[in-house]
């Protein structure tokens, strides 16, 4: 098992409420999702054994969406928000000055294995455009100033 | 970081007589229990319980006029009504928390900050239908409002307001949070049930509807998280109070969510009928052009509602005056832009998410977006050929009204009425291989 | 595809029913209907691509859209529901115009690929492009593409099974695959990824899309995206012509067509040809595949004599000169009654007919069966359990049964389609479904409640059942009383630790038989071939009884030969009713008085060379009945044997004489199905080489026994009507039967009860010979349960000793599903698994022990 016996447990409790089995599908998936930074077919066989749903039934829906991706990204997974309003405030300018800084292109992952870049459409922060998201925290309100010191912060934490 | 730090008008409604769902909002303790309480919460609730059949809570809910505050405005307390009394099928509540709708962020701050607010309404709703348990589907990229969620539901549970037997009333309610995966369509409450049963997000024919068959094609009720937050506050101070908020059709308050070209962006929470205009300009909300610049367009219910032109905007935001300026109050998402974006480009960013939310279930959306799409990047990038705007027409009338899910429609209805607004630029576009206005929007 | 017909219908009653108008015409039909329905029984014809008569709508495809007077928008026929006074157009000038949009949609990434396509001739989007699409492309772009990595071409061409091959690009995502496998079938090897324009049908990640009905996939498949090895780059539909049919390989009667190419004498497919009543227009593998057994190079295509030890080619003369010689020598010598026939039940009413007559008037001989693999044989036709088999059933009686209950009967193997309306009552109705079974069986899938009865112990389960009623005052006391005086055991709760169920669920299945409004209740293959099939059937009319199931419920033991029901109404029985006896002597003037044998009895008197002579038509005793070496003993010592067969099988090497043997597709027959359906299988093609119909070789033979004996088709044909009509349903005695519980002692060393089962793509022993099915399985296998691999350290495909008391056979390992009681399962159907010679003629429950052959 790659699913940890913790990320097992978790899955059981998350799941043991819905009324119908299959509903636990998307909870499975998120907490394997966080475990692991990917889910691939591997780990829809393990979450099939926990939740008791057909194997193909994960795979159908893990790929619906957009949060399960099947391989591992960067250690910082930074997603810009490209959509109208972030757009209307540089989100594309965004986008650049961290394909700059980061020297890498949109879609890829940096040698150091740190950061991968990625912009994904509205994230709900459109009164505080333009933003990101790295990981799981919005960052909202971006100047250039502030991303300098974001990705100093990530770099130094890591 | 976690507070959205949107600017909100949180003091203007504390102040306010009548403005009730962003009173608290500001308060870094409302999230928390004690706070919420304190501050009258959890009152409805008890009154629900102690005193209120299911039938009088709806009913106050049908005269309250409250529409849903989701898309669709549909009137809330008719909704929970059509649940099929007799049935002996459990009944479900969904709170739609998907909010995904390019301009909307109104859902994320009620849910961050006033989390128990959002569970009271929930509560009350399930107890109008005859539910014992309740969802929250909270789209998956929400990580902080899960957090505020689920620790607001375990203070709930705690305090008792959850749970079996809630203050004695001989009532049960359970209550889930359930997050999305990351899809715009689980946004459209078939979808949306589907993703709860753990079926891809792809949207359901109706008939049959889900009050009749929804969630484990059980009768369900779907509303949104500021239309079920506003219950409370109806159970509270009464339908009549509630109806004297608003327009004649369009009752209570409603929170806009301001993007683009402002000088303030933010949520702010307003009477129904609020003028569009001074939302934009007046100091307390957008205070006027971003850098003065000219306004060139509005977009005033988010991404899926046809645009307005500067010479419109002197308008009621409420769902019949924008109707009859041909838009739509939709989820109450106002996006401002000025003259320096070009049309084309706006749509190319609109045609693209929509492409890419669409499901892929019914023909006409999945095909038809990757077409429009296709058609429009081409035309943005200088390549567009004669005859392509009547073809984008033709193409987007092939999609409207056509497709299973109001998708299809969203995607199309602001381009048509871009195309309508702005033929010309359009035409420019083709004509000149090249953008008429300048884009080049950089970010501070 | 099939038509819906009112059986999908909600039942018609005056306040039930709705009044519309469709292009002008009125048209009154049940609440509920679809428009589309209601527009396909007044023949207006809409088109569609997503939309199946047997599953959920899902409104996707938009092809079939159709205008509403008051509804602004279009509105897709297939999911909308009839209402009073609505007024439908289906041709109106904004209808053209939507499916002319949505073929465009539709083609703008679908390849035009035709003329290479499989499908072409009979793909929808073809043909509906042609009738309502646009001549020209308006999409200026690169088609979207599937194309797999390391892959240079864009031709997406992956086998995703044994059979199935998927080119996505050609998918126009219907959905119909998926839902078929899933809501149809309960399969979950086939599945749809991804989202939006690039969503993709595919197999479930690193699986293979072989379950036992993924054929009907490849045939619902409204374009080329799924095609089948069978029929890929074969031939092009359009140079076939059909001919209809039914399968030779179940008892239900499935509705098949031949696909035959004109000027060659070969079939090349079969497809569906739906019955609501029968089938539901869907075919298991089995069905679909199994008719290439009729093209196989093996067949046999001339008599063989045996000359000095040796079987050679010989003239159909010369065989029947010696089949009348030593036949005529056998009877004047030592009496007709020293002669026996075997036949088959896969054969035709006339064959079995001519053969019976045969038997009968040729040789004045009773000794004749049907039935070539079952030990325990009831000698009577009147047994308990001949009186279950009688009853009658309705297949269709499945879909709104209030309580359904399978026992002793691995479903899908047994009765693959039977199982397929189990489950479409469980998805769409309210029905209390119990499998109850000696082993976990995949009808735990669309059952209620399972039990897992200790195997041996059928009769304890009933009795438990009865006896849980009774105790919780859920059927007449007094009745109750009765009951008690014929069955030993004191309780249910007795009845419960024989059985090894828990009481609970007796009592829950009594509750269900107590309440039950329409009651389906069959028994099949385990109790078929247990040596207490009496005891149980006996146990099982006191149910009926006591419950006061009459009326209210169908209960039978159901056939498993394409026409066993036929063999059993037309007397193929050693000892038939009374009726069919009378009959027949009535229509030959006469019946024999000899003593009557079965199978068994005929075996053991071959042993001991009281029977001399033998006729089998197209069985094959030697591979299938129990207790390989006494019955192949036995036949050698035959002084001589006849055998007519469609292959050289290990019976007929033993012959004298073997004559071809025509398939089922070569000449026009009828066929019983389990219900007592007559069914014809018309002819596809001449039969191969000198192969002959089974009638005409019993009417050959009895030719050249006797000139007198020439039996005339129309003749055999009238009398088989004759019987047929004769009322064969046995009633049930007055009185409740004495059930004594049975004990089944044999333990010691060979502990693991052993089932012969069949496997899920074949059925019975010619299918071996299909090479579409030995894609999905040619070798033999033992499933063994996975605690017991774990502890014998036996993993999937290793080589295991299999011993009973008499035999010793060396099978690969599968792990199955099924965890309870210890069982394993060997399926008959692969000539090389000699699984026959492990089991013994007297054994209630076959018994072995395993171990792991160590390399
Ligand atoms: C494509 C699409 C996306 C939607 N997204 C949302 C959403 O994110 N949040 C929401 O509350 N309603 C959304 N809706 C509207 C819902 O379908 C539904 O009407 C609403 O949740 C009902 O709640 P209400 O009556 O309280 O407005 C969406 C509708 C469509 C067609
Ligand atoms: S493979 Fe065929 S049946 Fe399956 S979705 Fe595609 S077109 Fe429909
Ligand atoms: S057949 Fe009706 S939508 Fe496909």
């Amino acid at each position: 098992m790659i699913l940890t016996q913790e990320s097992i447990q978790e899955i059981k409790e998350k799941t043991a409420k819905y009324p119908r089995k299959k509903s636990g599908i998307l909870p499975a998936l998120t907490v394997a999702y966080r475990q692991l930074g990917y889910v691939d077919d591997e780990i829809y066989h393990e979450i099939s054994k926990v939740i008791k749903v057909p194997y193909v039934e994960i795979a159908e829906a893990a790929t619906f969406y957009t949060m399960f991706p099947k391989k591992s990204r960067g250690k910082y997974l930074i997603q810009v928000c490209h959509n109208i309003s972030c757009a209307l405030l540089g989100a594309d300018s965004l986008i650049s000055y961290l394909e700059d800084k980061l020297g890498i292109k949109k879609g890829e992952t940096t040698a150091d294995n740190l950061f991968t870049l990625i912009s994904v459409e509205c994230l709900g922060s459109c009164s505080t455009a333009p933003m990101m998201q790295i990981n799981h925290d919005f960052h909202e309100n971006l100047t250039r100033e502030k991303v300098d010191g974001i990705l100093e912060t990530l770099r130094s934490e890591a | 970081m976690f507070y959205s730090p949107v600017i909100t008008n949180a003091a203007e409604v504390a102040s306010h007589k009548d403005l009730h769902l962003f009173k608290y909002v500001e308060d870094p303790k409302q999230h928390e229990i004690g706070t919420y309480q304190a501050h009258g919460g959890y009152k409805a609730w008890k009154k629900v319980l102690n005193g209120m059949t299911a039938d009088q809570v709806t009913e106050e809910v049908k005269k309250s006029g409250l529409r849903g505050r989701g898309g669709a405005g549909f009137p809330t307390g008719m909704k929970w009504g059509f649940v099929p009394k007799a049935s002996p099928k459990p009944r479900y509540l969904c709170c739609n928390a998907d909010e995904s709708e390019p301009g909307t962020c109104k859902d994320r701050v009620l849910m961050e900050r006033d989390p128990h607010g959002v569970i009271e309404g929930m509560a009350i709703a399930a107890y109008a239908i005859g539910c014992h348990l309740m969802f929250i589907y909270i789209r998956g990229e929400f990580n902080h409002c899960r957090e505020r969620m689920e620790q607001a539901m375990n203070e709930a549970y705690q305090h008792g307001h959850l749970g079996k037997n809630i203050h004695g009333s001989g009532y049960d309610l359970e209550m889930i949070v359930h997050t999305g995966g990351g899809a715009y369509i689980c946004g459209e409450e078939t979808a949306l049930l589907n993703s709860v049963e753990g079926e891809r997000g792809m949207s359901r024919m109706r008939p049959p509807f889900p009050a009749i068959e929804g969630l484990y094609a059980c009768p369900t009720i779907v509303n949104n998280v500021e239309s079920l937050a506003s219950v409370p506050h109806i159970i509270n101070r009464g339908a009549d109070w509630y109806g004297s908020l608003g327009t004649e059709k369009s009752k209570g308050t409603k929170i806009f969510s301001l993007s683009g070209h402002v000088k303030r962006p933010g949520n702010y929470e307003v009477e129904m009928g609020f003028n569009l205009k001074k939302l934009i300009y007046d100091p307390a909300y957008g205070n006027g052009m971003l850098e003065d610049k000219k306004l060139k367009g509005v977009i005033p219910g988010g991404a899926s509602t046809p645009f307005l032109t500067p010479d419109m905007i002197d308008v009621g935001l409420d769902y019949e005056s924008l109707q009859t300026v041909g838009s739509m109050l939709g989820s109450g998402a106002v996006i401002v832009f000025n003259e320096d974006a070009c049309i084309v480009w706006v749509i190319k960013k609109l045609i693209h998410f929509f492409r890419h939310e669409s499901c892929g279930k019914c023909t006409p959306c999945r095909e038809g977006t990757s077409w429009l799409e296709q058609m429009i990047n081409r035309i943005e990038s200088g390549e567009g050929q004669p005859g392509d705007i009547e073809k984008i027409e033709d193409v987007c009338g092939n999609i409207l009204g056509r497709t299973i899910c109001p998708l299809g429609d969203a995607a199309v209805m602001p381009i048509q009425s871009a195309i309508k607004h702005w033929r010309d630029e359009w035409q420019y576009h083709i004509d000149q291989k090249q953008c008429m206005v300048k884009t080049n929007f950089d970010f501070k | 595809m099939a038509e819906a017909t009112k059986k999908d219908m909600p039942t018609e009653t005056a306040e039930n029913m709705v009044t519309l108008t469709i292009n002008g015409r009125e048209t009154t039909v049940p609440k509920g209907t679809t428009v589309l329905q209601a527009a396909k029984e007044l023949g207006v014809h809409i088109p569609t691509f997503c939309w199946h008569p047997k599953l959920k709508p899902v409104g996707a495809c938009r092809m079939c859209y159709v205008e509403v007077e008051k509804m602004p928008k279009l509105q897709v026929s297939c999911a909308l529901e009839v209402m009073d006074g609505m007024v439908v157009h289906t041709d109106s000038d904004t209808v053209k115009q939507g499916r002319k949009a949505i073929i465009e949609f539709i083609l703008l990434n679908h390849p035009l690929d035709c003329p290479t396509c499989d499908k072409g001739g009979e793909c929808d989007l073809q043909n509906l492009t042609f009738a309502h699409g646009v001549d020209d492309s308006r999409f200026e772009f690169q088609k979207y593409r599937f194309v797999d990595e390391g892959m240079t071409t864009t031709f997406d061409d992956r086998r995703i099974g044994p059979e199935i091959i998927l080119n996505r690009n050609r998918c126009i995502l219907c959905y119909k695959c998926v839902r078929a496998n899933k809501e149809a079938f309960g399969e979950y090897d086939l599945g749809v990824y991804e989202r939006g324009s690039i969503a993709e049908i595919n197999a479930a990640p690193g699986e293979q899309v072989d379950n036992p009905f993924s054929g009907n996939l490849v045939e619902i498949c409204p374009v080329g995206a799924l095609t089948n090895s069978d029929w890929r780059y074969k031939i092009r539909v359009w140079l076939t012509s059909t001919t209809p049919s039914i399968c030779n390989y179940t008892s239900s009667g499935i509705n098949t067509l031949f696909f035959k190419e004109n000027h060659h004498n070969k079939i090349y497919r079969v497809t569906s040809r739906p019955s609501d009543d029968i089938d539901d227009g869907w075919l298991p593998d089995v069905t679909r595949y199994g008719y290439q057994i009729v093209n196989s190079p093996d067949r046999l295509t001339t008599p063989l004599v045996k000359k000095e030890g040796k079987q050679v080619e010989a003239t159909w003369e010369e065989a029947l000169e010696i089949i009348g010689k030593r036949f005529g020598e056998i009877k004047e010598r030592l009496g007709g009654v020293c002669v026996g026939a075997l036949v088959s039940p896969g054969l035709d009413n006339a064959s079995l007919h001519a053969a019976s007559r045969l038997m009968r008037v040729g040789f004045k001989s009773n000794n004749i069966d049907f039935r070539g693999d079952y030990r325990y044989l009831p000698e009577s036709s009147e047994s308990p359990f001949m009186r279950l088999c009688s009853r009658p059933f309705k297949i269709a009686d499945i879909d709104d049964s209030d309580v359904i209950v399978t026992f002793g009967s691995d479903l899908i193997r047994e009765h693959a389609n039977e199982y397929l309306r189990i489950r479409k009552a469980f998805n769409f109705g309210n029905a209390r479904i119990f499998a109850v079974n000696p082993y976990q069986t995949k009808s735990a899938d669309v059952s209620s409640l399972e039990l897992v009865y200790l195997p041996g112990t059928e009769e304890s389960v009933v009795n438990g059942i009865c006896l849980a009623a009774i105790e919780d005052n859920l059927v007449d006391a007094k009745r109750g009383e009765k009951f008690k005086l014929k069955t030993p055991t004191k309780s249910s709760a007795e009845a419960a630790k024989v059985s090894g169920v828990d009481r609970e669920s007796l009592r829950t299945v009594a509750e269900a038989l107590a309440e039950g409004k329409k009651i389906t209740f069959f028994t099949g293959e385990i109790i078929t071939r247990s040596r207490q099939r009496d005891l149980i059937a006996s146990a099982l009319i006191n149910l009926h009884r006591l419950f006061g199931l009459k009326g209210r419920a169908q209960m039978s033991a159901l056939a498993r030969y394409a026409n066993s029901k036929g063999a059993e109404k037309l007397g193929l029985l050693p000892n038939p009713r009374t009726v069919v006896v009378d009959k027949l002597r009535g229509l030959w003037g006469e019946y024999p008085e000899s003593p009557a044998r079965n199978t068994d009895a005929m075996m053991a008197l071959i042993k001991k060379e009281e029977i001399k002579g033998f006729l089998i038509l197209g069985s094959n005793p030697v591979m299938l009945y129990p207790d390989r070496e006494f019955v192949k003993e036995g036949i050698e010592k035959l002084d001589f044997l006849v055998v007519a067969d469609l292959f050289e099988t290990e019976t007929t090497e033993l012959a004298d004489v073997v004559l071809p043997l025509a398939s089922w597709a070569e000449y026009e027959g009828y066929y019983v199905n389990l219900e007592g359906r007559t069914q014809k299988a018309a002819r596809a093609v001449k039969p191969i080489g000198q192969a002959k119909p089974g009638y005409e070789i019993a009417s050959l033979i009895g030719e050249a026994l006797d000139p007198e004996m020439f039996q005339n088709e129309q003749q055999i044909h009238s009398e088989v009507r004759q019987l047929l009509e004769l009322d064969s349903v046995i009633a049930y005695p007055d009185d409740f039967l004495e059930v004594k519980a049975d004990t089944d002692g044999s333990q010691g060393d060979y502990n693991l009860p052993l089932y012969i089962i069949d496997d899920w793509h074949h059925s019975g022993h010619l299918t071996e010979k299909a090479p579409s099915l030995a894609n999905f399985a040619s070798e033999p296998y033992i499933e063994i349960p996975p605690q017991l691999a774990s502890e014998l350290k036996i993993a999937h495909g290793d080589s295991v000793r299999v011993e009973s008391e008499v035999g010793k056979v060396i099978l690969p390992a599968r792990i199955s599903e099924h965890t309870q009681n210890n069982v394993v399962l060997v399926p008959r159907n692969f000539s090389s698994s000699n699984v026959t010679s492990l089991l013994m003629r007297k054994k209630r429950v076959d018994r072995v022990k395993i171990s792991k052959v160590d390399e």
